[in-house]
C-alpha cells in the first residue's frame, strides 16, 4: 500500500534544533520533499515543496491537503530523480531515514534534512508534531506551525466529543487486500495515536511492524461482539463481494449486526494532516449525526 | 539428461512408505493438536458435518482449518505429481511446475488485470490466473513446435518465457506498487482458506487430470528412452509430449490459479520419491504425490504453528523453500546420475574468418552506445535534450557512473553466462543458477533488517558477504561430488530458491523495506557512484583476463569429460577454479547491477547466432553484445518513463527476452 515512508531513528532526532546549522538559509524557501508525510506537513504549513516523489499519486492516496499545482514529479519514492532534482536546484531536501542509503548523494545537491517519522517503538503522531514544529522554525513560519498545532488539538477534541457514544466499542481498522486477507492497523500507526486522542480503542491488540500494521487472513479476526471494523479504500475489485459469500466473514459479529464501515482513503503513513484527516472521517462514518466542524 | 536415481545400488529393499509415514504422521499429529486447541474433540464431529452457526470455533474448525488442511494435502500432490511428469517428459532433474513459465504467466495475468481490467474479477481470481498460465504454456510450445518438443527447446522456452513475464510483472510493481500488495501475497502461496470452494474445484480438477496421468503410464515410461528407441518401439514423440506437458501444466496451473505460487515441491518430491526407492516410472507417479502432500501438509502446519513476522500471515509457499532447500541439499550427495547431462548444440563450424570484423563491429557499436547514453537525456519539463559540452559537466557524475557499471557488469554476467553454459554442458545455465545473486540478496536483506538505516557502506559489504558466503556452500559441496555439472546445478539452484522465499515471505509482510529490496532484486543501478563505478571496472579487466587464460579448456569442455581427460586435464581442479571464476564475475556484477542476469544467459546465446563458436570468439562476442545491451538497457531504463527509472536489469530482459524467443522460433 500507499508510498512507502520511513525507517528507523539514527539520524537527527525529531525536534532537534537546526536553525543555527550555518550551511542552511534561513528561512527555507524551495524544498524538495521524498516523503508524502514530509510534503502534506509543508502544505498545511503555506509552503507547498517545488518537488515531490511519486506526485501523480497524491490525490488517491493522500487526497487531502490537495497538492497545489506546479509541483514537479520526481518520480519513485524508492529512486527519485536525482538530475532531475539537481536541476532544480532546491535551498534543502527533506528526507526520512527509508532513504539513508543515498543520502549522501543527496548531499551533492542541498543540504538533507532527515525527519524520522516511523521508527520503532515509535508514536507516528508525536514525530509528525515533532517535524512540525521543526519545519516551521526552519522555513520560519513559527506562527503557521503553532496555528496548525492548535487546529490539530481543535481537531481531536471536537472527534472526541463525537464519538463519545461509541466509545465502548473497539475498532479494527484495516485494509482489504483481496478477498481473504486484510491489513489491519495497530501499536506503533498513526491511526493508532489518533484512536488515542479522541478517546477510541483498537480492537487489534496484537504485534505489528513498525509502520504499524500487521497482515492477517480474515480467520484471524476475533469474533468481540461489540467491535466495529472500519475499512479504507481503495479496495481491490471484487474483494467485497467475495467476502460477502465468505461463510467465516459473514458469521463475523460486525459483518452481522451491520457494524462495518468504509472510509475514503487516509494515508496511513502520514503525519499531521492525515492524522486530522482521519479524525475528520471516522467521526463522520461513526457519528454521523454530530455534524461536522472539525 | 542426468537421470536422477538411488546412490549405492544397494540391494535394498525399496520402502517408500517409510519415508512418505516419516513426513505424514508428525503432519497428522500437528494437525490434531491444532484442531483440539481450536475445538474439544467432543465437538469436532459437529464442527466437521453440521457447524452451529452460533460457535465462531466451530465455523473456524469448519471453514478454515479443515479445509486448509485440504487445500495443502492436494496441492502438494498436485505440484508433486506434475514434477514427476515434467521431469520424466524432459529428462532433466531440474524441471519442475515453475520451470515452463505457467505461474509466471498467470501472475502476469493477474497484475494485468488489477491494473487494467479490474471489472474481470468478477468472474473470479481462478480465471484470469488459469487464462494467463494457459497462454504462457501455449506460447512455451509454439515457441519449441519446430524442434518437435524436444526437451530441451522446451525448457530453454519456457524458462526464457517465465523470465519474461516474471520481468513485465516485476516493471509492473515497481510502477504501482501500491495496487498490487493483494498480488504478493498470492505471489507467494498464502494457503488460508475460508470455505470449502477452493477445494471442491481443486479436487476435481485434479482428480480428472490424474485419472488422464493413469492411461498414459506406458507412453511416459517409454519417453525416457532416448528419441530413436522410443521411435522404434512406434510411439509418436510428439504427440506423446505434447499430451504429457498439457497434464502437467494443467495440474500446475489448477494449483496457482487456486491458492497461488508454491515453489520446490514439484522439485523435490519426485527427487525425494527415488530416493526412498521407487524406481519405476508407475511407482513414482504414486509415491511422488504422497511425498509431496505430506510435505506440503507438514510445512504448513509448521507455518500456522510459528507464525509470521510482526503476527501477520507467512505465506506457505514462501516457506515451502525454506524447508525444501536444505533438504535438496542433503540429497545431492545420495543422488547418482544415470545418463549423460545435456550438452550444449556442438560447436559449428569454425568460421575464424568472420570472427574479427564481428568483434570489430560489436566494439564500435559499444563505444556509439557509450557517447549517445552520456550525452542524450531528459530536461526538467520532460524534453529531449542533447548535452554540449557546458552541460556535460554537471551531468556526468549522475550518468556516467550507471553508463559504466551497466557496461561492466552486462560484460561480466555475459562471460559468466558463457562459461558456465561450456562448463555445465547446459544452455540454461546461466549465472542464476549458482545461487551467487541470492546470497548477495540474502546479505543485503540481512543488512536492511537488522541494521537500523544501513548506508551504503554496510549494504554493499553485507550483499558481498552474501555472495561470497554461497560461493564457499557451492565450493564446499562440490569437492564432495567432484564438480559434476549437474550437482553444481542441483545446489545452486536450491540455495537460490532458498534466499527468493525470504524475498518473497518479506515482500508478502507488505514491509516497505521489502520494495527498497525489489528494486535492487530488479537491477537497478541507481544507486552506482563514481568509486564504486571504478572498482567494478577494475575488478571486470582483472576477471576478464583471467578468463581469457583459460580459452584451452573452455573449448574441450563442451566435448565431453572424456576426451578432456586424454589431453590431460585435472577435470576437478578445472572445474573449480572455472568455476571460481564464474562465481567471481557473477558476484561482482551482481553488487552492481542486482541479481536479475538474464544478459548472462542470453548473451552467449546471442554471439553464437552471430556466428561466434570458438570459445575466445564466442566469450569475447558475448561479453561485447551483454556490455552493449546493459549499457542501452540502463540508458533506456532513465529515459522512457522519466522522471522514473526503470532498472537496467529489468529492462535488459524486456528487450533481450523477446530476440532471444525470435531465435529460439527461427530454428
Amino acid at each position: 500500500m500507499a508510498a512507502p515512508l520511513a525507517t528507523p531513528p539514527v539520524f537527527a532526532p525529531a525536534g532537534f534544533a537546526v536553525a543555527g546549522e550555518p550551511s542552511l538559509p534561513t528561512p527555507l524557501r524551495r524544498l524538495a520533499a521524498l516523503d508524502y508525510g514530509l510534503a502534506e506537513t509543508l502544505i498545511l504549513l503555506g509552503l507547498p515543496p517545488i518537488a515531490l516523489v511519486g506526485a501523480q499519486d497524491w490525490h488517491r492516496w493522500v487526497v487531502e491537503p490537495p497538492l497545489p499545482p506546479g509541483v514537479v514529479n520526481l518520480g519513485s519514492s524508492r529512486e527519485p530523480n536525482l538530475e532531475l532534482l539537481q536541476q532544480l536546484q532546491p535551498d534543502a531536501i527533506l528526507s526520512t531515514p527509508y532513504l539513508a542509503g543515498i543520502s549522501h548523494r543527496l548531499e551533492q545537491i542541498a543540504p538533507v534534512l532527515t525527519f524520522p517519522l516511523y521508527v520503532p517503538e515509535g508514536r507516528p503522531l508525536a514525530l509528525a508534531t515533532a517535524a512540525l514544529e521543526r519545519i516551521a522554525t526552519l522555513t520560519g513560519r513559527a506562527a503557521a506551525g503553532a496555528a496548525v498545532l492548535a487546529q490539530m488539538d481543535a481537531t481531536f477534541a471536537a472527534a472526541r466529543t463525537r464519538l463519545a457514544a461509541v466509545r465502548d466499542r473497539p475498532l479494527y481498522l484495516v485494509s482489504v487486500m483481496d478477498s481473504r486477507h486484510v491489513r489491519v492497523y495497530g501499536a506503533q500507526s498513526l491511526f493508532q495515536d489518533v484512536l488515542a486522542r479522541v478517546g477510541l480503542s483498537n480492537a487489534y491488540q496484537g504485534r505489528t511492524n513498525f509502520w504499524g500494521f500487521t497482515t492477517l487472513g480474515i480467520e484471524a479476526l476475533d469474533p468481540d461482539p461489540r467491535a466495529v471494523l472500519v475499512y479504507f479504500d481503495p479496495v481491490p475489485a471484487g474483494a467485497m463481494q467475495a467476502l460477502g459469500r465468505n461463510p467465516l466473514w459473514t458469521h463475523l459479529p460486525f459483518v452481522r449486526s451491520a457494524q462495518v464501515h468504509g472510509l475514503p482513503a487516509v494515508l496511513m503513513f502520514g503525519a499531521a494532516a492525515s492524522a486530522m484527516r482521519f479524525a475528520r472521517l471516522l467521526a463522520d462514518a461513526l457519528a454521523p449525526q454530530g455534524g461536522s466542524n472539525g | 539428461m542426468a537421470d536422477l536415481a538411488l546412490a549405492g545400488h544397494a540391494p535394498r529393499p525399496a520402502r517408500p512408505w517409510m519415508l512418505a509415514a516419516g513426513i505424514t504422521i508428525p503432519a497428522a499429529v500437528l494437525s490434531m493438536a491444532a484442531l483440539a486447541q481450536a475445538l474439544p474433540p467432543a465437538l469436532w464431529l459437529t464442527a466437521i458435518w453440521a457447524p452451529e452457526t452460533g460457535d465462531g470455533r466451530q465455523l473456524l474448525v469448519h471453514y478454515s482449518l479443515l479445509p486448509r488442511m485440504a487445500a495443502a494435502i492436494l496441492c502438494g500432490a498436485a505440484l508433486a505429481l506434475a514434477g514427476t511428469i515434467f521431469q520424466q517428459v524432459l529428462r532433466n532433474p531440474l524441471a519442475s511446475p515453475t520451470t515452463l513459465g505457467v505461474a509466471a504467466g498467470a501472475k502476469l495475468a493477474l497484475a494485468l488485470a488489477t491494473l487494467w481490467a479490474p471489472g474481470l474479477f468478477v468472474f473470479g481470481r481462478e480465471w484470469i490466473a488459469l487464462g494467463g498460465g494457459a497462454l504462457a504454456i501455449g506460447a512455451v510450445f509454439a515457441l519449441s513446435w519446430r524442434k518437435g518438443l524436444s526437451p530441451l527447446a522446451v525448457v530453454l522456452a519456457g524458462l526464457v518465457l517465465g523470465l519474461y513475464c516474471g520481468a513485465v510483472s516485476a516493471a509492473l510493481i515497481l510502477f504501482k506498487e501500491h495496487y498490487l500488495t493483494g498480488l504478493f501475497i498470492w505471489g507467494s502461496g498464502a494457503l488460508s482458506q475460508q470455505g470449502w470452494e477452493t477445494v471442491a474445484t481443486l479436487s476435481l480438477q485434479c482428480a480428472a487430470v490424474a485419472g488422464l496421468v493413469a492411461l498414459m503410464i506406458r507412453p511416459l515410461t517409454v519417453l525416457s528412452l532416448d528419441d530413436a528407441g522410443a521411435h522404434s518401439l512406434g510411439v509418436s514423440l510428439h504427440g506423446t509430449r505434447l499430451a504429457a506437458l498439457s497434464l502437467g501444466v494443467a495440474l500446475t496451473a489448477v494449483v496457482v490459479s487456486g491458492v497461488g505460487v508454491i515453489g520446490f515441491i514439484g522439485l523435490i518430491a519426485p527427487a525425494l520419491a527415488r530416493l526412498a526407492g521407487a524406481r519405476r516410472l508407475r511407482d513414482q507417479l504414486i509415491w511422488a504425490p504422497v511425498m509431496g502432500a505430506g510435505l506440503l501438509w507438514l510445512t504448513d502446519q509448521l507455518v500456522q504453528r510459528t507464525g509470521g513476522l510482526s503476527g501477520g500471515i507467512l505465506p506457505t509457499g514462501a516457506v515451502t523453500a525454506v524447508f525444501g532447500s536444505p533438504l535438496l541439499l542433503w540429497l545431492l550427495p545420495r543422488l547418482r546420475t544415470a545418463a549423460a547431462p545435456p550438452r550444449t548444440e556442438a560447436a559449428g563450424p569454425t568460421r575464424r574468418q568472420r570472427a574479427v570484423p564481428m568483434l570489430l563491429a560489436l566494439g564500435g557499436l559499444l563505444l556509439l552506445g557509450m557517447a549517445l547514453s552520456l550525452c542524450l537525456g531528459r530536461a526538467p519539463d520532460g524534453g529531449w535534450s542533447l548535452a554540449g559540452l557546458d552541460a556535460l559537466p554537471g551531468l556526468l557524475p549522475w550518468r556516467a557512473p550507471r553508463a559504466l557499471a551497466a557496461l561492466c557488469a552486462g560484460a561480466m554476467l555475459a562471460l559468466a553466462g558463457g562459461i558456465l553454459q561450456r562448463l555445465l554442458r547446459n544452455p540454461m545455465a546461466s549465472p542464476e543458477v549458482l545461487g551467487v545473486g541470492a546470497g548477495a540478496a540474502f546479505g543485503l536483506i540481512v543488512a536492511l533488517f537488522t541494521v537500523t538505516a544501513a548506508g551504503r557502506e554496510i549494504q554493499l559489504a553485507a550483499a558481498c558477504a552474501g555472495a561470497f558466503g554461497v560461493l564457499f556452500i557451492i565450493v564446499l559441496l562440490g569437492r564432495r561430488t567432484g564438480f559434476t555439472p549437474e550437482r553444481v546445478l542441483l545446489a545452486g539452484i536450491a540455495l537460490g530458491a532458498l534466499f527468493d522465499a525470504l524475498v518473497g515471505a518479506l515482500t508478502a509482510s507488505g514491509d516497505p523495506r521489502g520494495l527498497l529490496l525489489l528494486n535492487w532484486m530488479t537491477g537497478s543501478t541507481y544507486q552506482v557512484d563514481a568509486p564504486q563505478a571504478l572498482w567494478s571496472a577494475a575488478a571486470a579487466v582483472v576477471l576478464i583476463a583471467l578468463t581469457a587464460l583459460c580459452a584451452r579448456w573452455l573449448d574441450l569442455l563442451p566435448l565431453g569429460d572424456a576426451p578432456g581427460q586424454a589431453l590431460g586435464l585435472n577435470l576437478g581442479r578445472v572445474r573449480l577454479i572455472l568455476l571460481g571464476l564464474a562465481a567471481g564475475l557473477t558476484a561482482t556484477a551482481t553488487l552492481v547491477v542486482g541479481p536479475l542476469t538474464f544478459v548472462g544467459l542470453m548473451a552467449p546465446h546471442l554471439a553464437t547466432r552471430l556466428g561466434l563458436h570458438r570459445a575466445v570468439p564466442q566469450l569475447a562476442g558475448a561479453a561485447l553484445v551483454g556490455a552493449f545491451i546493459m549499457l542501452l538497457a540502463d540508458w533506456l531504463g532513465r529515459m522512457i518513463a522519466f522522471p522514473w527509472q526503470m532498472p537496467a536489469g529489468l529492462i535488459a530482459t524486456l528487450i533481450g527476452g523477446p530476440a532471444l524467443m525470435w531465435l529460439l522460433a527461427k530454428r
